[in-house]
């Protein structure tokens, strides 16, 4: 169980990002946030593995405050926490492979990693993370040379080897076409159901929103505005969801 | 209106009254002060040349004077405007900031222009010394007008309202460039009639320097020869030396008589003739010349002079007949007795091409390899140690690195415990090898790994151990641990400064006894205010606050980057010869330094400009620091960093050749040499040298990262 309380963020340059957010996320929901750019969801997902700094409030997870955590802490806590982001974010110039067992540094020996040995079993892990995902045969291939959706598949496979409680997702279909943002739904959605992996995720469209959501809460300005069940959301409408949402909001389909 | 067109008008108001309002889009206002300070200046000058009686000189120099002055004022102002908007490129935010940042601006302008231009004003207006006195406070006093209407305009033009239309500022920039090309042409001493009318000089060295190949090789020189001996003085008693037949088989001379007496010269040193030779030789090249060659007993060769002719022309059938005296030829007075002397008849041939390199060739291209090897070793090294240098100096990794202020205090003290340590198990081990001069390679890698490595865990440990320990106690013996170490931490940094400054301030203007009476009252008074103002730091820091460490570091190496890197490799070489002494290692030295700093940079740089998506997503997965780097940064960087390497080995070869000018070794010791020695095709060969392997470098490293970028 995730419990966000009270959660504030101001940057450096005196944006505040987040102001006084507080939520519950229960174990195995798919809790999806919305809201326009510049709302919010990037820093609330970065801050709950603190990829970003919180200034103020406590995030727990299962009983572990992630805000108090020293560095080492934080790392173990960071190795069960997947994170998929909009741009993919693939180190480009080495392998597939070599990306998806990066997703495994939390867990094996820091000194023979330095030197990118990893053991077998863990190379095996990772083509089995790629049969997941469908790119067994890409696996020497250098990430640069993917598409966009099969770059964020191997982003869920590096996500896969984390062995994640918890999978973060920011924004990951946005920079994908309609087709492929369903395929690449269905693997966080499946990972949803059978391995009871909680999934936090921010999201543009309302149809997929309504498609995958378990549950959802709507930000606006850093401020929680919106929190509704995955029956309020399959009644509302166009228009109760622009209000929440704002005027840009648009159905995937169009 | 924005500051920088508040500026720009004031400035353009300062180089020309008036041009500020007029650029503003109000020209009548910009004409009516520019006619009226133009004006008032113009009969300051007009009245300082009248009463001086001396118009028309004072009138032609003042012109040409004030001319240079403008130039003059022109480049100050450029030069400062660069430097003011290379060091503020954030524009202040608040009113009052602004106008403080802008005064200052104008007091350095200020200061610079009017002592610039008072004095030489001055001169123009008041030539000889008579009149010197009776106008300087007429003069003063008007110069103090101009002055107070120009100011007065500038200031006018800061708050002029402008034209709504957009200004660039290219008239600015062309004006500037004008009166630098003007000024630059001047100062220059630009001559093209000169330039051109010296050619010839020339032209013959740059021949040898262009084209010196034919040094490059060895050649034999066939000459016919042909030797008589001559006794003097004449033997009393026994037989002189045989005198010479004619022969088939090859060059000949036959000398008569074959022993005489040696001229001489008397008091006055004119030349007393002594026995009057006949010559005769034959089987030489007809219609060459032969040359007459003396050698006297000790064995050395010269061309007698004033005895009789020593070129002359061989007939059609080999063969020539010549007179001359017994050249005066010093003898020591304890060689007293006959002596056998040496006629020599040499006639020239050609120069035969052998094949082989020259001396100088095998120097040269001995000396070129040195050149390149001490290019790429410092390459090579400067790269190793520039890679971890080049993290610490970028902004986007360090800024991340915060500590706690307990695990810093904890942190300084296992820094300094474990550097000891690694210093003391270094000495022990280096004895273990058999000391730096048995094992240098080996000896210094292992006492760097121990004394940094130890210093870094110690950091670490102590730095938790501390953080740990404090977390237990009580908030008010946190704050006076606190306070105690940040003291203890700023004290040894003060006393520090407190000794440089007797050392290096006072000592130039006391005695020296004075300096060492105050050196440590001094050292010690430092040293305890430092440590007061880390009682109260200590005691004001918030407990939660981190200290940027990494940005601390940043710009300690930052700082010492630019400073290696703005000092020339040139003088890195004079520093490199002082130290080590002359030759390839003090050049090696000078290169490495000045790599360090360079590549750092250049790495760094390349560092800051990686997209951070990849470094959130390993840090996501749980990677610690160094994984991070080795797995979000070096994929990113690596091939900047093979680029740049390439790059600088290029320069750095290039540097070489150079560096020996200095005494580094390497080619440009031996090119330097040559050219003192006015040896030109040799010089020209090291040139030529030079030139062809810094080309091909230059094209190989090219090649090499257009493919690797």
């Amino acid at each position: 169980m995730l419990k966000v309380e009270h959660l504030t963020k101001v940057y450096d340059n005196g944006t505040v990002a987040l102001r006084d957010v507080s939520f519950t996320v229960e174990e195995g929901e798919f809790l999806v946030v919305i809201g326009l750019s510049g709302s919010g969801k990037s820093t609330l997902l970065r801050c709950i593995n603190r990829l970003v700094e919180p200034t103020e409030g406590r995030i727990v997870w299962n009983d572990v405050d992630i805000t108090a955590l020293d560095e080492a802490g934080l790392r173990r806590v960071r190795r069960e926490i997947g994170f998929i982001f909009q741009e993919f974010n693939l180190v480009e110039r080495i392998s597939v492979l070599q990306n998806v067992l990066s997703g495994r540094l939390g867990y094996v020996n820091p000194w023979w990693s330095l030197m990118y040995y990893f053991p077998p079993e863990e190379r095996q892990r990772a083509l089995e993370a790629l049969e997941t995902v469908g790119l067994r045969e890409k696996a020497h291939v250098r990430a640069s040379d993917l598409s966009g959706g099969q770059k964020q598949r191997v982003a869920i496979a590096r996500a896969l080897m984390q062995e994640p409680k918890l999978i973060l997702a920011d924004e990951p279909v946005a920079s994908l076409d309609p087709v492929l943002a369903h395929s690449i739904m269905g693997y966080l959605e499946r990972l949803n159901r059978e391995q009871g992996v909680t999934v936090i995720c921010s999201l543009h469209y309302l149809d997929l929103v309504q498609r995958y959501a378990t549950r959802v809460i709507g930000l606006r300005e850093g401020r929680l505005v919106y929190e509704g069940t995955r029956e309020d959301i399959r009644r509302l409408s166009d228009e109760e969801f622009k209000r929440i949402y704002g005027e840009e909001a648009q159905r995937l389909g169009g | 209106m924005t500051f920088w067109r508040r500026l720009l008008h004031a400035v353009l108001s300062l180089l020309v009254p008036g041009l500020g309002q007029a650029w503003a889009g109000q020209f009548r206002r910009g004409f009516y002060i520019f006619l009226a300070t133009f004006s008032l200046a113009g009969l300051t000058v007009f009245t300082a040349a009248q009463r001086a009686r001396f118009p028309e000189q004072v009138y032609g120099l003042s012109f040409t004077v004030f001319l240079r002055l403008t130039v003059l004022a022109f480049l100050t102002l450029g030069a400062l405007l660069l430097l003011y908007s290379g060091f503020s490129r954030r524009v202040p935010q608040d009113e009052y900031t602004r106008r403080m940042t802008f005064l200052g601006f104008l007091l350095v302008v200020v200061l610079v222009y009017f002592p610039l231009v008072g004095p030489q004003l001055l001169e123009v207006a008041m030539p000889p010394a008579g009149s010197r006195q009776l106008y300087g406070t007429l003069l003063m006093t008007m110069a103090a007008v101009v002055a107070g209407l120009w100011w007065w305009n500038i200031v006018d033009a800061w708050h002029v309202r402008p034209d709504e239309a957009q200004m660039g500022w290219s008239g600015l920039i062309a004006l500037t460039l004008v009166g630098l090309l003007i000024l630059g042409n001047w100062i220059v001493e630009i001559n093209v009639p000169k330039a051109i009318r010296e050619y010839r000089e020339t032209s013959r060295i740059l021949g040898d320097i262009l084209w010196p190949w034919r040094a490059a090789f060895d050649y034999r020189a066939s000459e016919l020869r042909a030797t008589a001996r001559i006794q003097a003085p004449c033997p009393p008693g026994s037989q002189p030396p045989p005198v010479n037949q004619p022969r088939d088989d090859g060059p000949w001379v036959v000398v008569e008589p074959t022993c005489g007496q040696l001229s001489t010269r008397d008091d006055k040193g004119r030349l007393q003739y002594g026995t009057l030779l006949t010559i005769r030789g034959g089987g030489f090249v007809p219609g060459k010349k032969v040359k007459i060659k003396w050698e006297n007993p000790i064995g050395n060769e010269f061309t007698p002079r004033g005895v009789g002719p020593t070129e002359i022309e061989v007939g059609p059938d080999g063969t020539f007949e010549t007179q001359m005296y017994i050249p005066d030829v010093v003898i020591p007075d304890i060689a007293k007795g006959p002596q056998i002397h040496k006629l020599h008849v040499v006639q020239p041939g050609a120069l035969r091409f052998t094949g082989t390199l020259s001396r100088e060739m095998k120097l040269a291209l001995q000396a070129m390899l040195v050149s390149i090897m001490m290019g790429f070793m410092a390459t090579f090294v400067g790269m190793v140690l520039a890679v971890p240098l080049s993290f610490l100096a970028a902004r986007n990794l360090m800024s991340t690195l915060r500590v706690s202020m307990q695990g810093l205090l904890g942190g300084v003290l296992g820094l300094s415990l474990g550097g000891w340590l690694g210093l003391q198990a270094a000495h022990w081990v280096s004895r273990q090898m058999g000391g730096l001069e048995q094992a240098p390679v080996a000896v210094a890698l292992t006492s760097a790994v121990l004394v940094g490595g130890m210093a870094l865990v110690g950091f670490r440990l102590m730095g938790r151990a501390q953080e740990r320990l404090m977390a237990h106690m009580p908030a008010a013996v946190r704050t006076a641990i606190r306070m105690v170490g940040l003291a203890a931490l700023l004290a040894v940094p003060g006393a520090l400064l407190g000794l440089g400054y007797a050392r290096g301030i006072l000592a130039l203007a006391w005695p020296p006894e004075e300096v060492a009476v105050v050196e440590p009252k001094l050292m010690w008074a430092v040293s305890g205010l430092a440590a007061i103002v880390g009682l109260v730091i200590g005691y004001r820091w918030p407990e939660s606050r981190p200290v940027p460490l990494g940005q601390g570091i940043y710009a300690v190496v930052r700082l010492i980057m630019n400073v290696v890197r703005s000092i020339e490799p040139l003088i890195w070489g004079l520093v490199g010869v002082i130290w080590v002494g002359l030759g390839p290692f003090a050049g090696f030295i000078a290169l490495t330094l000045h790599t360090i700093a360079a590549l750092g940079k250049l790495y760094s740089e390349a560092i800051e400009s990686i997209h951070p998506g990849p470094i959130e997503a390993i840090q996501s997965t749980g990677a610690n620091r160094l994984q991070t780097i080795m797995y979000a940064v070096l994929p990113q960087v690596l091939p900047h960093f093979t680029a740049y390497s390439l790059y600088r080995w290029d320069i750095n070869v290039r540097m070489s050749t150079v560096i020996g000018l200095v005494g580094g070794g390497g080619i440009g010791f031996l090119l330097i040499q040559w050219i003192r020695q006015v040896q030109y095709q040799h010089a020209g060969l090291a040139v030529w040298l030079i030139a062809l392997t810094v080309a091909t470098l230059d094209f190989v490293s090219a090649g090499i990262r257009k493919r690797l970028v």
